[in-house]
């Protein structure tokens, strides 16, 4: 073993030496000239025109297991290839997918033998381009995909998002309709209106399920207190942090407290299921597929799994939260994975990867048949009802502030937006033994939130 | 002559020699990891907190555990594991009675029993998550037996009775393993001595009570500070079917909590440190009350000894027996 560690490292080091030699050799001005004749980025190629005799072998790693298995309900993986190969006949794909990606393909950079194409996992912005190919410029991107800007490091783009998700409400409806629930709720009054009409319509039916038992399902309501309760992009990030009492009731239907009190009082009225600490997350795919459940609070990434739990995929639909600020409705809109090209491949490799990229981006039809929003700059190709709503993507923390969400959140011991089921799970409990209203409950939060700010030193306005 | 050479030179190199190597691995693997901890439950830190970032707090997280209202109130929760860890001693030993004496099928009930252990407790988690689901494993088998649905609590969300579903689970999964290690216990009891007992017109409770119990007493003493010890620490039943929801969070899972959610290090390693304290207070307390138990019960012996010939002899064979 060792050896042979030992023998690839000097392999590897002659072939740099060499690579290095030759570079010195050659006109070091023409190198990049060269480059740029024929190798094309992203906004340069064409489609069906360019690369159409390219001869290349790509491997191709995601996440995305049960796109490999015959039975997925929608695409699958060897459909959009073969789709593919009729425009490329020559470039072969190699599709390797892990069910432990995110872990997996940090391994895999780190050993420097890693695939053609791949979803760029969490690594620093800043060693971005010691493993990825630039698309281009954030300014040339711009005008080719939306979310340029999520793995941009100093102008370059090194990803192009696979799809992108939301955050809304996953409903069945053919259950809001038959209940007589003809208009979307946009406010939670509505909202709650709604579930009741379901639960007086059918009693069997649960109106809204929790998902208690499974503890980050419970977390998740914490993503809409931010956009989708104040269509603040910097909620999160920055209000929240100088906010005095954010979790207050501001009376109008808005801002956390409207998010958490549609949970509380779905809760208190019996619009929840009857027992919630046995809560099963993988049955309840198939239960609102079947129309037993009328709607869960996930993120869009959830819809097509329930579309794919049963056979009843076109009464599932996805709708806004109900939240309405000054007239307006607002959604929290972010990338998911994003393809990167590996910069280390050989050059007609790494060509035939951006077709590729570009390919599966504008041909292949993968974030509309995921149900995401689309990438593709200026289209509106989705499923998603989301006509009606301002998408907006979170501003990051101001400079010096990166750390302090997290360390209000270890001192709070709210943990927002940080694994704090525990805390949602207790507005359930409470909702259901009526103990503690949530007023009562959000004053401590609050309590706890001061405390945070002034053992951190943040400012309040 | 050199040292070395000499027997007892050469005993002494060969018992270092041997001792080095659990001893270092003891260290590396259970002591020095415990100074760490220890050290971490005096300063304020999470798990990614650079060592020179690490802000000395002194006995602030000692205060923290004995002052914050969840930390306690989880471990009143361990009363009710240490009531259910007596009644599955007692169960085990009353079942390991019967079961050393000829029973039809015994081996067979033996291994049902026993089962449970040998199911991992994720497994046994999910498994419980379903007995106990509203309408499910339980409740229909309750309904067959005549109960009404109507008037059945829900056996996790209630929270005059989750607690106890939980203790439930716990022995359901243990007393089989206490049982075989009685079992073991009294295979070793002389069979004579029940012979000659039978023969004195000893009935079974009193057989029991003279001759089982006293030979066994050791191995009963363990299981029960074993088990106190245990529900002391009670983690898996409550982390795996209820994550610690509905007030069923014992001191474990609040200290997970604390270290892993909200990443107050130095607050969740403080209440292990204390959790430890506290153990070790039960354990000496056990082995006093022990102490003081079972010599009264050699004390009894000997002062019927005195008064009754047979008794005393056969006291003497049960002796000789241990030995």
């Amino acid at each position: 073993m060792k050896l042979k560690k030992l023998s690839s490292m000097v392999l590897v080091a002659a072939i740099a030496l060499t690579g290095v030699a030759c570079g010195k050799s050659g006109d070091e001005t023409q190198a990049p000239a060269a480059k740029s004749a024929g190798f094309k980025q992203y906004a340069d190629i064409v489609l069906g025109e360019d690369f159409t005799d390219l001869e290349a072998e790509i491997s191709f790693f995601n996440n995305r297991t049960d796109l490999d298995s015959e039975d997925y309900g929608g695409t699958t993986w060897k459909e959009y290839i073969e789709e593919f190969n009729k425009m490329y006949p020559n470039i072969k794909v190699n599709v390797i997918t892990d069910t432990n990606y995110a872990e997996d393909a940090k391994t895999h950079l780190q050993s420097g033998d890693y695939e053609t194409v791949m979803l760029i996992p969490a690594i620093d912005k800043a060693d971005l381009s010691s493993y990825f190919e630039s698309y281009g410029t954030l300014d040339v991107m711009n005008q080719q995909i939306n979310y340029a800007d999520h793995w941009e490091y100093k102008g370059e783009v090194y990803g192009v998002p696979s799809t992108a998700t939301c955050q809304g409400i996953v409903y069945n409806k053919r259950v809001f309709e038959e209940a007589g629930v003809t208009e979307i709720p946009t406010t939670p009054d509505a909202f709650i209106e709604a579930l009741q009409k379901i639960k007086d319509h059918d009693s069997s039916i649960i109106p809204l399920y929790t998902n208690y038992a499974a503890g980050w399902t419970m977390g998740c309501w914490d993503d809409y207190t931010g956009i989708s309760a104040t269509g603040d992009e910097a909620f999160t990030n920055n209000t929240l942090l100088h906010s005095t009492d954010p979790f207050k009731d501001y009376g109008d239907g808005t801002h956390p407290y409207a998010v958490y009190k549609i949970l509380y009082d779905a809760v208190a009225k019996g619009l929840t299921e009857e027992d919630y600490s046995t809560t099963d997350w993988e049955g309840c795919k198939g239960m609102i597929n079947r129309g037993e459940i009328g709607c869960m609070v996930l993120g869009s990434w959830a819809y097509p799994q329930m579309e794919a739990a049963g056979e009843n995929a076109a009464d599932i639909g996805y709708m806004p939260f109900p939240i309405t600020v000054d007239g307006k409705q607002y959604a929290l809109a972010g990338p998911d994975y994003c393809y990167g090209v590996n910069k280390n491949a050989p050059e007609d490799e790494k060509q035939a990867g951006m077709v590729f990229v570009k390919w599966m981006t504008e041909k292949s039809g993968f974030a509309y048949n995921e149900d995401g929003l689309p990438i593709v700059a200026g289209s509106t190709e989705t499923k998603l009802q989301f006509d009606t709503v301002t998408l907006l993507q979170e501003t990051p923390a101001v400079a010096g502030e990166e750390d302090l969400l997290n360390q209000l959140n270890a001192e709070s011991e709210l943990n927002y937006r940080a694994g704090g089921d525990r805390r949602i799970q207790l507005i359930i409990e409470h909702a259901a033994m009526g103990d503690m209203t949530l007023d009562e409950i959000v004053a401590e939060w609050n309590a706890a939130w001061t405390a945070a700010q002034d053992a951190c030193g943040a400012e309040r306005n | 002559m050199k040292w070395h050479k000499t027997r007892k030179g050469q005993q002494a190199i060969v018992i270092v020699c041997f001792v080095t190597v659990p001893l270092l691995l003891l260290m590396l693997f259970t002591y020095i990891p415990f100074g760490q901890m220890v050290q971490y439950s005096f300063f304020k830190m999470n798990y990614l907190t650079p060592p020179d970032k690490r802000e000395f707090v002194g006995f602030k997280n000692y205060i923290d555990v004995f002052t914050r209202d969840d930390c306690f109130k989880a471990l009143k929760l361990s009363a009710y594991y240490c009531v259910g860890a007596l009644f599955q001693l007692a169960l085990a030993l009353f079942l390991a009675t019967i079961l050393s004496f000829k029973v039809k099928g015994g081996n067979v009930f033996k291994g049902m029993m026993f089962f449970p252990y040998l199911i991992s407790g994720i497994a046994i988690g999910f498994i419980f998550k379903f007995f106990y689901t509203r309408g499910f494993v339980f409740d229909s088998i309750l309904q067959m037996i005549g109960f009404d649905l109507e008037n059945l609590p829900y056996w996790l969300k209630d929270q005059r009775v989750n607690n106890w579903s939980l203790v439930a689970t716990s022995v359901w999964r243990y007393f089989g393993q206490n049982m075989v290690l009685f079992i073991g216990a009294i295979m070793s009891v002389d069979a004579e001595l029940y012979e000659a007992a039978s023969l004195d017109g000893a009935n079974k409770l009193q057989q029991f009570r003279h001759i089982i119990l006293p030979s066994i007493k050791t191995i009963v003493t363990l299981n029960v500070i074993l088990s106190i010890t245990g529900s002391l620490s009670a983690f898996e039943p409550p982390y795996v079917i209820t994550g610690g929801g509905n007030g069923t969070g014992t001191y474990f899972v609040i200290m997970n909590e604390i270290a892993h959610v909200t990443q107050k290090v130095g607050l969740a390693s403080a209440m292990a440190v204390v959790l430890l304290i506290i153990i070790f207070v039960c354990t000496i307390l056990q082995k006093a009350f022990f102490k003081y138990v079972f010599r009264d019960a050699d004390s009894t012996d000997e002062s019927y000894s005195a008064k009754k010939a047979r008794k005393s002899r056969m006291r003497l064979g049960r002796k000789e027996s241990g030995r």
